[in-house]
């Protein structure tokens, strides 16, 4: 059994009145790549800021490498954190940034520059040593603001929403590196971020929040393919949400089959018809959304289709149609918490 | 951008004779301190010379000017120091917040606000009743930082609510002492608005006179000395007077702008302060 | 295993006490022992040579008595009202401008600074600056003369209540620009924009848009000129020519006759008036979000 890297019991964060961090228990594996995903205000950054040691814990335990460090110093856990802006700072160069916390270990001059060079190697920021944070694009910045976290040597790397800055091209770039170096490093990351996408992409682990609870935790796959509740669901994204006989499931709209011109005889109860109120070209797919009732929000559902069998019995705005699905792809819901 | 319309025209002479209006008597005297030894306080300028300049330089005329200018130089050193080491531990004890908080930011608001002649009176009296001697060094000192703590403390909070906390937290991160992630990360990078509130802290004394006047004992500070002469000097000595102290101001006010733009051009702050 | 938040070490928890020890120190004894020293002695005797203590409200009753002190007090309000009037209108324009005609960050900030930085210079000498100007055979009587629109120097120009408001507008005036560029510095492009879309006249804007958003400027920049206006005792002196007075000029010629009590009182009721109309203006502003 891997063992766990960061552990947290009955985690709790109230402001005033407020809860921001619900008791909340989670277990991250050694080396993993785990991300906290969930819209804004979910307690995702309030839960990384704890295990930082940046916010103060109202409730509950954080281990770090089966250690207790609840209420130890940020510099002690073993852990690392990268900020949502950097916070690279303005008055020191790239150099002295890195080798800011070997500065204030007391490491000699040679030692330290030594070290931060080596580091900035690692992030292939060597052109850059006498660069200010100002005079460096987002991406550049972001290598630096990791070189500095990975200079106190950290078990766990915390990465505050650090895609969010960078324009969509260089996101994806930059998305990938950040998983190499976790593997290269072979230490755990834990991203905090809002995007379905980067949670899916980057996650070995992937842990859903909505109001200070943890909604679902999972590998990417469990949590796409078998989302545990209606919230998951919906927040993933890509999924149809059918009140049935059953109970409430979801279907993925990838799995979903769209029928111009009514629906065949064997489809039965897994079906509903409707009208297409939208179309949206996707390049390789296309997104088919169908109202079984204008006025009612629950009542639209999404197909999506790839080109070719779209195009082979294409459908527009207007059309009544049927859609269906299958059992096997359907899958049932956990009620979903106020 | 507002279109242009009649009302910008307008706006644009106004900024234009309002800046002649600021600026434009300033420059008149200073003109006029070049009078020569038979000019009066107007126009015309009856010939140019440095007489009214090297009258200045005797005392036995003019009074006590160069002994209150020192005087002035030195109190304005001293306030400039004291006010910053008051200002910037009072801005970082704010910004964390303590018992009692309010009630210190409503007096030093009201430190700003109350009329100046009360608190020099005020101070005049506390000496006077007590039995010590006010000195422009003492009491003196005590009614200038009443006038320029609040301005500092103001400025030290704006600093500080616009620093990011994340530089802190990256040095706590990195081991950090308090002391350590204030000495090398957040005095480096509030630095320009230090040296702000330092020039700040010296020009509002140099120039100060209604909080001196009841409170600055028996020696005058160069204000209240000009002060003084208002009443019974009727010659151009109190414009080359006036000319030698702005420039006095000026020199201070251009070198801390230098130091400030320099200072920000390193770390690539645009935001003004 | 149960661990428990460890209370913050003793030197952690005093901390913010001692950084601001000085500040409280300071004003606890320039600032609020001093105000506590007038209220005190303005309850107090006294005689041609001395300061009595005691328990007297004579000085009370002398002064609201008095028709020369309400005739100055009413003068001083006048003078401030004036000053306030002017300065916000002025203050306005000029911040205005900046603000939203001046089309670079760099030209904003030069003008900004040349309309503030008088401030860092001498009241005293920009005060008797204006001598050459408003003197009988001054700048302005001469040139005046000069096109035959008039005989006689103007008199009102020099040592008059006229001088007395121009030198206030000249010196204050800065203290409603600086708040008012800086809230109108904080005013949303988008905004402005938004009402030129929707067919705002650049006069509409000026006054349905942006002066709504500069009632804490006004507020800041009135405390500024009310405090200074009303306690002013050098501008009266030196552009009044004794023709006229104010609170503060009188307070101090009473403390020149040593009569401290009297003077005290004075002060009390100028503190009086001073802060409620402060306390008027700053209610529901807040300080801290307008720095």
């Amino acid at each position: 059994m891997p063992t766990k890297d960061v552990e947290l019991i009955g985690l709790t964060k109230r402001f005033g009145d407020s809860v921001a961090v619900k008791a909340i228990d989670l277990q991250i594996y050694e080396a993993s790549y785990c991300c906290l995903l969930g819209p804004s205000g979910c307690g995702k950054s309030t839960t990384l800021r704890m295990i930082a040691g940046h916010e103060e814990v109202s409730e509950g335990d954080i281990l770090v490498k089966g250690r207790q460090v609840t209420w130890q110093q940020p510099s002690k856990r073993g852990t690392a954190m990268m900020f949502q802006n950097y916070g690279l700072f303005p008055h020191l160069n790239v150099e002295e940034n890195v080798a800011f916390s070997l500065r204030m270990q007391g490491v000699g001059k040679a030692e330290r520059s030594r070290r931060a060079r080596e580091l900035i190697e690692l992030v292939e920021m060597q052109a850059y040593l006498h660069r200010r944070p100002h005079e460096l694009s987002g991406g550049q910045q972001q290598r630096v603001a990791l070189a500095r976290a990975l200079s106190t040597e950290p078990s766990i790397l915390l990465l505050d929403e650090p895609l969010s800055a960078l324009d969509p091209f260089l996101r994806i770039r930059m998305r990938e590196e950040l998983k190499r170096f976790q593997r290269e490093l072979g230490i755990t990351f834990i991203h905090v971020t809002h995007s379905q996408d980067e949670a899916l992409a980057l996650g070995d682990q992937v842990v859903v929040m909505q109001d200070g609870e943890i909604r679902q935790s999972g590998t990417a796959r469990e949590v796409y393919d078998t989302p545990s509740n209606e919230f998951v669901a919906r927040f993933i994204g890509g999924h149809n949400i059918l009140k049935t006989e059953t109970g409430t499931v979801s279907v993925r709209a990838d799995h979903m089959d769209l029928h111009v011109g009514g629906l065949p005889s064997e489809a039965g109860a897994r079906a509903r018809l409707g009208q297409v109120v939208a179309l949206e070209y996707q390049g390789s797919r296309i997104r088919v959304t169908v109202s079984e009732n204008p006025d009612q929000d629950e009542a639209r559902h999404v197909v999506e289709l790839s080109d070719r069998s779209f195009y082979a019995a294409p459908a527009n705005p207007g059309d009544a149609v049927g859609i269906s699905w299958s059992a096997a792809d359907e899958h049932l819901l956990a009620p979903t918490h106020a | 951008m507002i279109p242009r319309s009649p009302l910008s025209l307008f706006l644009k002479v106004l900024m234009g004779l309002f800046l002649l209006f600021l600026y434009g008597p300033t420059l008149t005297i200073m003109i006029l301190s070049f009078q020569g030894p038979q000019g009066g306080l107007t126009f015309p300028l009856k010939d140019v010379s440095l007489h009214w300049f090297s009258s200045l330089f005797q005392e036995q005329r003019v009074g006590d000017i160069g002994s209150s200018f020192r005087r002035s130089l030195t109190l304005a050193v001293l306030v400039m120091f004291v006010n910053v080491l008051i200002v910037v531990p009072a801005g970082l004890a704010l910004r964390r917040g303590f018992r009692g908080s309010r009630v210190i930011f409503t007096l030093t608001i009201a430190s700003l606000v109350v009329p100046s002649i009360l608190v020099s009176m005020g101070i005049g009296l506390l000496f006077s009743q007590t039995g010590v001697e006010a000195n422009w060094y003492t009491s003196g000192l005590g009614a200038h930082l009443t006038w320029t703590v609040p301005f500092g403390v103001l400025i030290m909070i704006g600093v500080f609510a616009r620093l990011n906390p994340t530089y802190e937290e990256a040095a706590r991160d990195a081991g950090a002492s308090r002391w350590q992630s204030f000495r090398f990360v957040v005095l480096p990078i509030i630095l320009p608005n230090i040296v702000g509130v330092l020039l700040f802290g010296f020009s509002l004394s140099y120039d100060e006179m209604p909080r001196t006047v009841l409170a600055g004992g028996a020696h005058n500070t160069l204000p209240l000395e000009i002060f003084a002469m208002t009443s019974n000097v009727t010659t151009p000595v109190l414009y080359a007077l006036g000319t030698i102290t702005t420039l006095v101001s000026f020199v201070v006010i251009s070198l801390t702008l230098l130091f400030i733009t320099l200072a920000r051009r390193r770390t690539g702050a645009v935001k003004k302060a | 295993m149960q661990p428990q938040a460890p209370k913050r070490p003793l030197f952690e928890r005093l901390l913010p006490y001692m950084q601001i020890a000085p500040l409280a120190l300071l004003l606890c004894f320039f600032l609020l022992i001093p105000l506590v020293m007038i209220v005190t002695v303005s309850f107090w005797n006294y005689n041609g040579f001395q300061v009595v203590p005691d328990i007297v409200l004579f000085n009370y009753t002398e002064m609201l008595g008095s028709a020369t002190i309400w005739r100055t007090l009413f003068s001083t309000i006048l003078f401030t009202l004036t000053t306030l009037a002017v300065t916000a209108a002025l203050g306005f324009a000029i911040a205005y401008h900046i603000a939203f005609y001046v089309r670079t960050p760099l030209m904003r900030t030069v003008l900004f600074m040349a309309c503030t930085i008088p401030f860092l210079t001498s009241n005293i000498i920009r005060m008797i600056s204006w001598v050459p100007f408003l003197g009988r055979q001054g700048l302005i009587n001469s040139m005046l003369m000069d096109i035959g629109l008039i005989d006689q120097p103007l008199d009102f120009l020099l040592y008059s209540r006229f001088a007395i408001c121009l030198v206030y507008v000249y010196l204050f005036t800065l203290f409603m620009v600086t708040p008012l560029y800086n809230a109108m510095s904080r005013i949303d492009r988008s905004v402005i924009e938004a009402a030129i879309d929707a067919g705002a006249t650049p006069v509409q804007i000026m006054f349905w848009v942006v002066l709504p958003l500069c009632k804490t400027g006004f507020a800041i920049g009135a405390v500024f000129v009310i405090t200074v206006v009303m306690g002013d005792f050098v501008t009266v002196r030196i552009m009044g020519g004794g023709h006229s007075a104010t609170t503060g000029y009188l307070i101090l010629n009473q403390i020149s006759l040593l009569q401290y009590p009297a003077a005290c009182a004075n002060a009390v009721m100028l503190l009086v008036v001073v802060m409620s109309a402060i306390g008027g203006l700053l209610r529901g502003v807040d300080i801290r979000k307008a720095l």
